[in-house]
């Protein structure tokens, strides 16, 4: 009986064969088979992290595009924003499995690019599709350059705005006669303007909400306000930390004051209360949507200017060539295609608020049309932007540990000058940290 | 086959088994006496009762947990990024700096904060309930599944459930509770906010481990104490939990094990930041951190790696302190 009992082994190990060789042979199957499914000639597969409206959009814009090119089957994956999408996409570019077009934000770039997980644009390629340099904000496109190459095409900005409600502000006599919030240069008018906010707002509801909770809001808010008060982090070879602690204090406290005066109330959910009749929110321009929606009276400035020169934080989605071994040819050539196509048609993208980055769109008299996206367009020429060092960029290692040291200010549990004490020290730990593509901190 | 060896006076057909496989081990140990040949008559052997049942799991074993230590050994000692390319040995670089990194501390900090609070937590409230479940007369099976279900759910579902209870707005704690408080927001709360949950989720398991012991103590030596004149009270102190007590060794061991591992209920409720003030960072968040928003993989293998020596010594102290427990008492 040895012996049947070795067959019937041997008959289990060669269907167990069998069935592991068979599921490696369908998996190779159908990666060919979606390779050849669609007839179009060539393939353009493309990576981005745009969900909700934003997604609607794109994927109307993408229609458009496959429309006009039937040529290009377009196949794109939406992935979800933040970390995890950045780690699937250093992944991918050094595994050499990349798509060929991708999105991500520029404040990530210095991350990226000098590390051979981007390609560079090929900018002739772009201006034969109708995209060049003189079409973009000067500023933009010089964070888009590594190293006199250019490796992201900036599709947009997406600056944090002051919304305000006009019936609140009316009543409180904060408008002007375009029926605009009218501009605020200082600490003490912005103050003042709240305070005559407050009285015009229901009791129970807070006059602003500046997500005093938040770590991300609050590094952007910060960083909105210390570029207006002309502070930096590094300089310009960051070597060193040029971080100035005095005007950060005064930041810090700019922002405490919202919560110890009582005009903003920690914790509570800001959207909900301004949508209820709060006076003011500070938000990301993608909040947009969510108050056009109820049909509420609003309009959207950039943060107010109480430090001196206007800037606001923004950030900017912007197009890459994740790096392949062997880019080029045909699906090179239709990424650069798709990228300027949506680049040029961003009136759609504009609906979900955020300024596009083709300067010729904000002439486009339906992008004028919006309201209130062309209230603060000016955001483009005055965006407060993280440092260019490897760790920055939108949910970054950078903002992950320096935000919660404001929210722990706004809070109250730091005195701001320990607080800032301790936001330089996360840039000097920060410096200090190996950058583990190689190179040195930029 | 082993019907064959267990009884010699086994039917023709099954003899004809042992004499078609005359190389058996026994017989021919005496002839070939050499080292070799013996290891592999005791590995032949060891094969033959169950080898080949095991070696399914000793090669997952080998492909899912050996392999990828040793990788992660390997790379602690190297500047590994992401990506994988260009790694170059660095020595003991990664573990000088994480051993002067205040992070580390802090981290590993924050998980012992929270071992601390969650084993006694544990221990107590998984004894209590089930003496309740224990005791009860109707409907036992009521009890011990509302007890048990909770460690049936994902940790994602606890850690979003909560995260909406402690909602100061609209959740369970303030609106129907009326406890005013900011859980996840404050740094004073935020940990035992999670230790809140993770009890709620947790306990049913060593609930469960209790009731098995519970019902194992024999029912004669509390009608004996009865007979004694041992109160209810008498016979909890006197009988049963020193009856509990090697059940206790084993709950606290494994709670402090799980406990220092603590992660995905935590990153959940505080949607994978560091917490109020940073004050929930755990030590395996922190590894995470550096592996995959720094992309410093060597770093975080080096740290995961200081991380893994702490808890392999808490689980080899339980050992030694367990044999020497039970030479005590022989």
């Amino acid at each position: 009986m040895g012996r049947p009992d070795l067959t019937r082994r041997n008959l289990l190990a060669a269907a167990g064969g069998l069935a592991v060789a068979g599921s490696f042979g369908l998996a190779a199957a159908g990666g060919g088979a979606s390779a050849l499914a669609s007839g179009a000639g060539t393939r353009v597969r493309y990576w981005n992290l745009f969900s909700g409206g934003d997604g609607i959009n794109m994927i109307r814009m993408l229609d458009a595009f496959r429309k006009a090119n039937p040529g290009i089957d377009v196949k794109d994956s939406t992935l979800r924003w933040g970390n995890p999408y950045y780690t699937k996409l250093a992944m991918t570019a050094s595994g050499s499995r990349a798509p060929e077009l991708g999105v991500m934000h520029l404040g990530r770039l210095a991350g990226f690019a000098p590390q051979r997980l981007l390609d560079p644009f090929d900018i002739e390629l772009l201006a034969k599709y109708g995209v060049k340099e003189a079409d973009f904000n000067p500023a933009l496109w010089k964070r888009a350059v590594v190293d006199g190459k250019l490796y992201a095409l900036p599709l947009d900005i997406h600056p944090q705005l002051n919304f305000y409600r006009k019936d609140v502000c009316k009543q409180a006599g904060l408008l002007g006669d375009d029926g605009r919030l009218v501009p605020i240069g200082s600490v003490d008018e912005w103050f003042a303007a709240l305070k005559s906010a407050r009285k015009a707002v229901r009791k129970g509801l807070q006059a602003v909400g500046i997500h005093a909770f938040d770590q991300n809001f609050s590094w952007w808010f910060f960083l909105s306000f210390y570029a207006q008060a002309g502070g930096s982090y590094y300089n310009a070879d960051l070597t060193e930390v040029t971080f100035d602690e005095d005007k950060a204090v005064e930041v810090l406290e700019f922002l405490r004051r919202h919560v110890t005066d009582g005009y903003s109330i920690a914790g509570v959910p800001d959207v909900e209360h301004f949508m209820n009749g709060g006076a003011f929110v500070w938000e990301g321009c993608w909040s947009v949507p969510v108050y056009s929606g109820p049909k509420i009276d609003y309009g959207a400035a950039p943060l107010p200017a109480v430090f001196g020169k206007p800037a606001t934080q923004a950030e900017s989605h912007a197009f890459v060539l994740p790096h392949q071994s062997g880019r080029g040819g045909a699906s090179n050539a239709a990424a650069h295609q798709l990228a300027a196509y949506v680049v040029q048609h961003a009136v759609d993208w504009a609906a979900g608020g955020h300024i596009p980055a083709y300067l010729p769109t904000l002439d486009d008299p339906a992008y004028q049309k919006l309201e209130p996206q062309s209230e603060y367009a000016s955001a483009m020429d005055n965006m407060a932007l993280e440092p260019e060092a490897w760790f920055a960029g939108s949910s970054g290692t950078l903002s992950q540990r320096i935000g919660p040291v404001i929210v722990s200010s706004n809070l109250g549990s730091a005195k701001p000058d320990q607080a800032a004490r301790r936001m330089r020290r996360v840039l000097e730990q920060l410096l200090d940290m190996k950058n583990p593509m190689g190179g040195d901190a930029s | 086959m082993t019907s064959a060896e267990m009884s010699p006076a086994a039917t023709p057909s099954v003899r004809m088994t042992t004499v078609g496989t005359p190389a058996a081990p026994r017989a021919i140990r005496p002839v070939a006496a050499t080292a070799e040949a013996s290891t592999r008559a005791r590995l032949g052997r060891a094969f033959q009762h169950g080898g080949w049942f095991v070696a399914p799991f000793l090669l997952l074993y080998a492909l899912f947990v050996l392999t990828p230590l040793a990788r992660g050994l390997w790379l602690s000692f190297t500047d590994a990024n992401i990506t994988g390319e260009d790694a170059s040995f660095v020595g003991f670089d990664n573990y000088t700096e994480a051993l002067k990194d205040p992070l580390v501390w802090e981290s590993l900090g924050h998980s012992a904060y929270f071992t601390l609070l969650v084993v006694p937590c544990i221990v107590v409230l998984a004894l209590l309930l089930a003496l309740l479940a224990h005791h009860i007369e109707h409907a036992k099976w009521l009890w011990r599944l509302c007890f048990f279900a909770p460690f049936l759910l994902p940790s994602a579902v606890v850690g979003n459930m909560w995260r909406w209870m402690f909602n100061p707005d609209t959740g369970l704690m303030d609106h129907v509770f009326g406890m005013e408080s900011a859980w996840l927001t404050q740094k004073s709360t935020a940990m035992t906010a999670v230790v809140v949950a993770t009890l709620w989720w947790t306990v049913g398991f060593s609930f469960l481990l209790y009731l098995a012991a519970l019902q194992n103590i024999p029912r004669h030596l509390y009608e004996a104490a009865a007979l004694d004149g041992a109160g209810p009270w008498g016979r909890l102190v006197h009988i049963t939990l020193p009856l509990l007590r090697s059940i206790t060794g084993l709950v606290v061991a494994l709670q402090i094990l799980a406990s220092l591992q603590v992660f995905d209920q935590v990153v959940v409720m505080y949607e994978f930041g560091p917490g109020p003030e940073e004050s929930t960072r755990t030590m395996v968040q922190y590894t995470l951190e550096q592996g995959f928003t720094s992309y410093r993989v060597g770093y975080a293998s080096a740290i995961s790696i200081l991380f893994f020596v702490i808890i392999a010594a808490f689980a080899l102290a339980r050992m030694w302190l367990l044999r020497k427990r039970e030479e005590g008492v022989r």
